[in-house]
């Protein structure tokens, strides 16, 4: 043990001191930010800037739309029809983005047409409909019924049946959080891969460079697969806590500065239908980070200890450098396919898949991470422990067969490697 | 020291070492010699715990040998490389580490071989900027620093230029006073004449022949004598008449010969002397004794004709 901690040690240097380490705890966090603020932003603040026209012969609208003004969009009305070809090519248009046509029979058929030259955006188009229609209703309820807008409006309001879990009653798990779920088993899977390719490289290099030889005379091949795994995930974890405080920062620094109205109440967009504050409100209110971040952890160290058991065989099994390149597809695939998974069961929670797929060493990080996010409903906690459990053991049978193959393949080099190969020298011990 | 007893080792259907033995005693040098692929590395390795013999053991210091004992053993392997990005001394301390040694002591060793072999300013140099044969002198430090009872060399002198061998050599010669044991498997044979006590010769997975490199060669002996001298050749022939046959000549110019010559009858060396004192003028005169290369060959190719025969039979 104290010569596979030597092996750690070395490796865990080596990583820290290189520039791609360091490189990567710089820009990760920054990119991750980047995205966070891009899904925040985007999803919020409207970009575009449209004029509308509004076409309205019998002065319905009496020149009003709504009682307070969105600086997004403004309006203009014209008490006359206007064709679509005119309003398409002639000139004193151009200014317009879009052309609402009212006519009499509203009233009657309630249905209107927006024209557009340019399709607008998913929020531009929920805004004008949104402003637009209100103004109808209140048409449609003073002129023709005769009701306040408060009774039409209550009126209006649909009977709804909703569908909830009986063990969530308040439906406190919503999807959303299954994709913050998602997002951190993605994450444990892009640093399998990142650290997976690190231990590859790191077991290839030592069997092309021959320090191998000298290792293996002084530690057994346990011990030394031990040791680089160990080390090379120690500075993932490094890494890793890098991220967490730059990322944390950086959201902290956001909710201080710029997303700090977005639950304001008075927000013109406030009743309306929006992505970003339920993904901010998400982010910032709803996800227990400590927990998550616990599991997290587990599953993190667990599922790159499973997977960097594979890589660290992949290398020493492999005869050159380019020879680990075909067998390192089938083992991208797979990590493919387990972030697969985790949105398969984000998409039905409660199938059958979906309960294979969270104890399933190759897929249980990333789907025990949706799952734990949406909620595991009460007295089924053990769920996630077995889980852990399954990943548990199977990383160490997973590593006591990598120690097989590390001590049959370190010292053989320049062959290509075949399968019929690598079982042979699974079942030598 | 080390003690072999019939260690066999079988990879799949290729026999790779077969029933080898031979004993290892403090404070000698022994070369481990053989044609490429007879075994050797594998038989190095098997010392080294790095595979296990399927059949017969190895003892150290008279206890089973075990992964334990490897504190005690400096090994060079053939094969040998050095972490690129690493610097010297990290290097040394990281290898000293697994050999148990405590930064303490492989400093302290580090600077002693460092002086030894003059190359104090190379501690932060990295690996990669080191030349071929200052990387070896590297490895050969770093398989010496914890200053090891058994010290097995996978032909040390391949890469080094004639000086360095030369300083290698001494190091050993230095060692092996100091009671330390050393298994050299080369290729060098004018170097296991200058170092080596005693061989073992491998070939096609066994062991040939065993013994000092002295008896082996006085075994050997084909009865020639070498002289050089000058004078007249057709005197010297003369003089040699019926007692002594003239196997070769070799003209050196300016009047000068190397001859090789059989002793017949009771004719002694001393007799042989004699005579050519009279009609010639001696440089030098001496006993032919097979090299260690001529023995190789000669084992090597004698056990190979053998096995065929046998095959063919």
């Amino acid at each position: 043990m104290k010569n596979s901690w030597i092996i750690a040690r070395r490796e865990l240097m080596e990583r820290i001191k290189s520039r791609s380490f360091l490189f990567m705890a710089f820009f990760g966090p920054i990119v991750v930010l980047g995205i966070t603020y891009s899904i925040f932003k985007l999803g919020g603040k409207e970009q575009q800037k449209w004029n509308v026209l509004i076409a309205d012969k019998g002065q319905l609208f009496d020149n009003k739309i709504a009682s307070r003004e969105d600086p997004s969009i403004t309006y203009s009305f014209i008490n006359d029809y206007v064709e679509i070809e005119d309003f398409a090519s002639n000139p004193k248009f151009k200014d317009f983005d879009a052309l609402v046509e009212i006519n009499h029979k509203i009233i009657s058929n309630k249905a209107a047409l927006l024209f557009y030259k340019e399709k607008p955006s998913f929020n531009m188009s929920v805004n004008i409909r949104y402003q637009v229609e209100r103004r109808l209703e209140e048409i449609v309820a003073t002129e023709q019924y005769k009701l306040s807008l408060r009774d039409f409006r209550s009126i209006k309001q649909p009977l709804t049946i909703g569908f909830r879990n009986v063990y969530d009653p308040y439906n406190t798990a919503v999807d959303l959080a299954g994709w913050v779920g998602l997002f951190f088993g993605a994450f444990i899977f892009l640093f399998i891969f990142l650290f997976g390719m690190t231990i590859l490289r790191a077991v290839m290099r030592e069997k092309s460079s021959r320090i191998v030889e000298i290792l293996l005379a002084t530690v057994s091949p346990k011990a030394l697969l031990i040791g680089k795994i160990i080390g090379i995930g120690l500075s993932a974890l490094v890494q890793l806590v890098i991220w967490l405080l730059v990322v944390s920062l950086g959201l902290y620094f956001f909710r201080q500065t710029i997303f700090i109205d977005f639950s304001d109440p008075s927000m013109l967009t406030a009743a309306m239908p929006s992505d970003y504050n339920q993904f901010v409100e998400l982010v910032f209110d709803r996800i227990n980070f400590v927990p998550m971040i616990s599991v997290f952890a587990v599953f993190f160290v667990l599922g790159y200890l499973f997977y960097g058991a594979f890589f660290a065989s992949l290398g020493a099994v492999s005869g050159s450098e380019s020879d680990g390149q075909q067998f390192l597809i089938p083992l991208i695939a797979l990590l493919l396919f387990a972030l697969y998974s985790g949105y398969f069961v984000l998409m039905n929670p409660e199938s059958s898949l979906a309960v294979v797929f969270h104890y399933l060493p190759f897929t249980s990080p990333v789907v025990v991470m949706v799952k734990f996010a949406m909620g595991y409903p009460p007295g089924s906690a053990y769920q996630l422990y077995l889980s852990a459990i399954i990943l548990f053991v199977s990383a160490f049978l997973v590593l006591s067969l990598a120690g097989r193959l590390y001590k049959n393949g370190l010292l053989q080099y320049g062959h290509a490697v075949r399968l019929s190969t690598i079982l042979r020298w699974l079942k030598r011990n | 020291m080390l003690l072999l007893q019939q260690v066999t080792k079988r990879f799949d259907r290729k026999m790779a070492v077969d029933e080898v033995s031979f004993t290892l005693d403090q404070g000698e040098i022994v070369g481990l010699l053989g044609p490429n692929g007879a075994g050797k590395t594998t038989l190095i390795r098997m010392i080294n715990q790095i595979i296990h013999p399927d059949k017969g053991t190895i003892r150290f210091k008279g206890e089973i040998m075990t992964q334990e004992h490897l504190k005690h053993v400096g090994y060079l392997p053939e094969e040998r490389g050095l972490y690129k990005n690493m610097t010297v001394e990290a290097h040394a301390l990281f290898l000293g580490a697994l050999r148990g040694m405590s930064k303490k002591e492989a400093l302290k060793a580090l600077d002693f071989w460092f002086e030894k072999f003059d190359c104090l300013d190379w501690r932060n140099k990295r690996i990669e900027t080191l030349s071929k044969g200052m990387a070896q002198k590297v490895q050969f430090i770093c398989s010496v620093l914890h200053d090891p009872d058994l010290l097995i060399l996978d032909e040390p002198f391949s890469g080094f230029d004639p000086l360095n061998v030369e300083l290698i050599q001494a190091e050993l010669i230095a060692m092996k006073k100091r009671g330390k044991t050393i298994l050299i498997s080369t290729h060098n044979m004018k170097s296991v004449e200058e170092i080596c006590d005693r061989v073992a010769l491998i070939h096609q997975s066994k062991k040939i022949v065993e013994g000092k490199v002295a008896v082996l060669q006085e075994e050997r002996k084909t009865g020639l004598f070498g002289l050089k001298f000058s004078g007249s050749m057709i005197g010297f022939v003369n003089a040699l008449w019926t007692g002594f046959e003239l196997v070769d000549k070799e003209e050196l110019g300016d009047n000068r010969f190397l001859v090789k010559v059989r002793l017949r009858g009771d004719n002694t060396f001393e007799d042989f002397l004699k005579i050519s004192l009279k009609e010639v003028k001696i440089e030098a005169a001496w006993e032919i004794l097979p090299s260690m290369q001529d023995i190789f060959i000669q084992e090597v190719t004698h056990t190979t004709h053998q096995n065929e025969t046998t095959h063919e039979k």
